[in-house]
């Protein structure tokens, strides 16, 4: 293929790319994830500025060059790097699947595929925190100069290029099998070991070899270059190699055991949600990383406030108490009806079954009550949190938090694809965002307020009362949501089809 | 069930249009026609799982009738399997069926019974085989689809594209399974198909759309139905283009 014909598939593939991440079902159904995801990234790259202006000033101060003291740190940035792109990147062998049965050359999809993982804006959004950084620390100083900051950028931009290929070469053999991740975690674990006993050899190397790109040293950007090219072959080999595996892929077909559960026999209808739901997150990747994520930060959360004296006082206080709580129905009930949206049709042809569903879930979640129940019997017996303050977050959380979210089912209309093993693209919506705001911070003031006007005593009381109402209640509220719910069917289902399997 | 003044616009697209339909309670009843002519619009709009921009669906029994966009509760005597958004696929199949009995109340003795009827059908590859729905073939998935939609043996019963997916044994085993449980139940049948011999063979009724519109409505009484329709469908493939482009 010439260097024509090259540069025109390369612009083709280039643009399909670009329709596919425009085009996503999830972004096109949903314009506010839209603005969400853009505004993330201005958010991020102005924080990475601000950082940039900062560090740049406070390391102005220092004993030695202030572009000298980030510099040896530099492999840090790489290694999260490195590990950041996992949630991001696929690999081109991936990619290619789409233009394998075209009459294109495989060598030259597989060059393209490579080429645009060098050249990516990924590797240059580092640079809004480099170029504030190095303005700073290097354009500004009479002894540097522009082109020496010049040269600092290019420098920088070339090592995350390099990163790049770096982090191919392991997420694809890391596709082939996972025992292939203990390689980069011993490599880099070794690195900040020796790096710890002998700083010289890793800190000062670094500094020194950043040196080489302010002062335009070309061996410095030879050697880099030269890894650069080299891991770019190894990556063109890997990707061949691993081509057809990747394309053939199936995925191992695991036996599972028929789980009776027959405990939850005598709950009737209810209790066959309740296997449901169970199923859902012992079979389910995603519903399970969520579960597992939110027990964990609630048993984090609840052994801080157990055995450290942190968060002793103040709004804290009262933050970690409701916060141990509340985090894991916010964390999963936020998207509520997402699991449910890949067999939605088959709901909505039975009678009633999403308000079972819906009892299913809430019995379900104050079930998972207790474990923050039982973590903070320490704090409270050691006269950390009083026992009223422990009901009133107990009987509040289902009773006030939890119908806050289960209002989320009547809006939640996007279908959570249950098998994606790396990243799930995010699925806030509006409601989504507000609502779990407030289902944080509302209970919180609230708690704060009545702590400060009437003691913990009558404080933890009153919200005792309050959450009681909201349990006793809940039959009431819950067909009022599922009234609403079956006002807005039509438009849920019709987006819960469009985003199945997006 | 009476269809009336039934319209569903998709952006600028007609998708369905038909003034008044009747379907008799023991039909069975075939749609037929090309993509796009609105067959699987018409079992959503049946099911009240698209709104409709004008019109209704009333499903009449001997002691009430339901418009289907009112109530729920003609979706107790109704079984439906339109494609996989009806599979809860995290289930085994064993443990989807045993879900289906119990949230309509059927007893676990008569659901392993009426397994055991579906068994030829199943062919031994969707009970017991300890797979995720997720994991089955798309043949397989159909099949639990198609019983799990019979499970509660339903007075109206609609399958959309039923012999999609499966092997020619098992789309034979499909249309006895249909004809029997038709004369054995007196229920209502609405499917809809590509594959006209079958569709022909099972039905009573056949009703030809195109475009969102039902052209033609056939009793199996017509002699030449059979000859019409596909004089319809050969009609519409242009052999001369055809030869001409390849």
């Amino acid at each position: 293929m010439d260097f024509k014909h090259f540069r025109l598939l390369y612009k083709l593939i280039s643009k399909n790319k670009k329709l596919s991440e425009k085009r996503h079902p999830m972004f096109e159904r949903n314009r506010f994830m839209k603005i969400f995801t853009y505004c993330m990234v201005a958010f991020m790259a102005c924080y990475f500025i601000f950082f940039g202006v900062v560090l740049g000033n406070a390391f102005l101060d220092g004993s030695i060059e202030a572009c000298d003291m980030l510099n040896q740190g530099i492999v840090f940035l790489l290694i999260f790097d490195f590990w950041i792109r996992f949630g991001m990147q696929e690999t081109p062998a991936q990619e290619v699947k789409p233009y394998k049965l075209m009459p294109i050359p495989t060598n030259a999809i597989v060059h393209i595929f490579l080429i645009k993982r060098g050249w990516n804006w990924y590797n240059v959004f580092f640079l809004f925190f480099f170029i504030p950084f190095g303005f700073i620390t290097v354009a500004q100083m009479p002894y540097f100069g522009w082109m020496c900051f010049i040269g600092y950028m290019v420098g920088v931009w070339l090592l995350f290029v390099l990163n790049a290929y770096w982090y191919l070469i392991w997420r694809t053999l890391i596709n082939q099998h996972i025992i292939y991740i203990l390689v980069p975690i011993i490599f880099y674990a070794a690195l900040i070991g020796l790096g710890m006993v002998a700083t010289d050899w890793l800190f000062t190397g670094s500094m020194l070899f950043m040196r080489g790109f302010i002062d335009w040293n070309p061996l410095c950007f030879l050697a880099v270059l030269l890894c650069i090219l080299v891991l770019y072959y190894v990556n063109l080999w890997l990707q061949k190699k691993f081509l057809y595996e990747e394309i053939a892929k199936t995925e191992k077909v695991k036996k599972v055991k028929s789980q009776e559960m027959s405990f939850l026999n005598r709950y009737g209808v209810i209790g066959e949600y309740l296997k449901l739901e169970i199923k859902s997150i012992a079979r389910n990747n995603v519903v399970r990383k969520i579960f597992l994520s939110g027990l964990i930060i609630t048993l984090i959360f609840c052994s801080i406030t157990a055995f450290t004296p942190a968060y002793d006082g103040g709004f804290m206080h009262v933050f970690i108490c409701v916060y141990c709580f509340a985090v894991y129905g916010i964390m999963t009930l936020t998207n509520i009806m997402g699991v449910e949206g890949n067999y939605i049709d088959g709901l909505m042809s039975r009678k009633e079954s999403v308000l079972s569903l819906l009892k299913a879930k809430y019995y379900f979640y104050i079930a998972m009550l207790l474990i923050p129940t039982l973590s903070m019997i320490a704090p409270v017996s050691t006269g950390k949190y009083t026992i009223y303050e422990l009901l009133g977050c107990l009987f509040f959380t289902p009773g006030c938090i939890f119908p806050c979210l289960f209002i989320l089912a009547i809006f939640n209309n996007t279908t959570m694809n249950l098998t994606q093993k790396i990243q799930q693209k995010t699925t806030n919506s509006k409601a989504q965002f507000f609502v779990s705001m407030a289902a944080m911070f509302v209970p919180m003031g609230l708690m704060y307020v009545l702590v400060m006007l009437l003691g913990s005593m009558w404080g933890g009381l009153v919200m005792t009362a309050l959450g009681l109402i909201g349990v006793v209640l809940h039959h009431v509220w819950m067909k009022a949501i599922y009234k609403q719910f079956m006002i807005r069917r039509y438009e849920n289902m019709s987006s819960f089809r469009a985003t199945r399997n997006a | 069930m009476q269809l009336a003044t039934l319209k569903k616009v998709f952006g600028d697209n007609v998708a369905l249009d038909i003034d008044a339909f009747t379907v008799n309670s023991g039909d069975v009843l075939g749609l037929v026609g090309n993509n796009g002519a609105g067959k699987t619009t018409l079992f959503r709009l049946v099911l009240d799982l698209l709104k409709p921009n004008t019109g209704e669906v009333t499903i009449k029994t001997e002691d009430a009738e339901y418009i289907t966009s009112k109530t729920e509760d003609w979706k107790e005597f109704t079984g439906a399997h339109i494609d996989s958004g009806f599979l809860i696929d995290y289930l085994t199949p064993d443990e989807y069926f045993s879900f289906i009995g119990k949230v309509n109340n059927i007893p676990k003795e008569e659901i392993d019974e009426q397994l055991k009827r579906y068994a030829d059908f199943m062919s031994g590859e969707v009970c017991g085989q300890n797979k995720l729905i997720r994991n089955l073939s798309a043949g397989n998935q159909q099949k639990v689809g198609i019983i799990a939609a019979l499970l509660n043996q339903p007075s109206l019963l609609i399958l959309d594209e039923p012999f999609n997916f499966l092997d020619p044994s098992s789309q034979i085993a499909m249309k006895y399974l249909l004809e029997d449980y038709n004369k054995q139940t007196g229920a209502t049948i609405m499917v809809s198909s590509h594959n006209l011999t079958h569709t022909l063979d099972i039905c009573t009724r056949v009703a030809l759309l195109e475009h969102g519109h039902i052209i033609k409505d056939y009793s199996k009484a017509d002699t030449d139905m059979i000859a019409e329709i596909e004089q319809y469908f050969e009609g519409n493939v242009h052999h001369e283009a055809i030869t001409t482009e390849a």
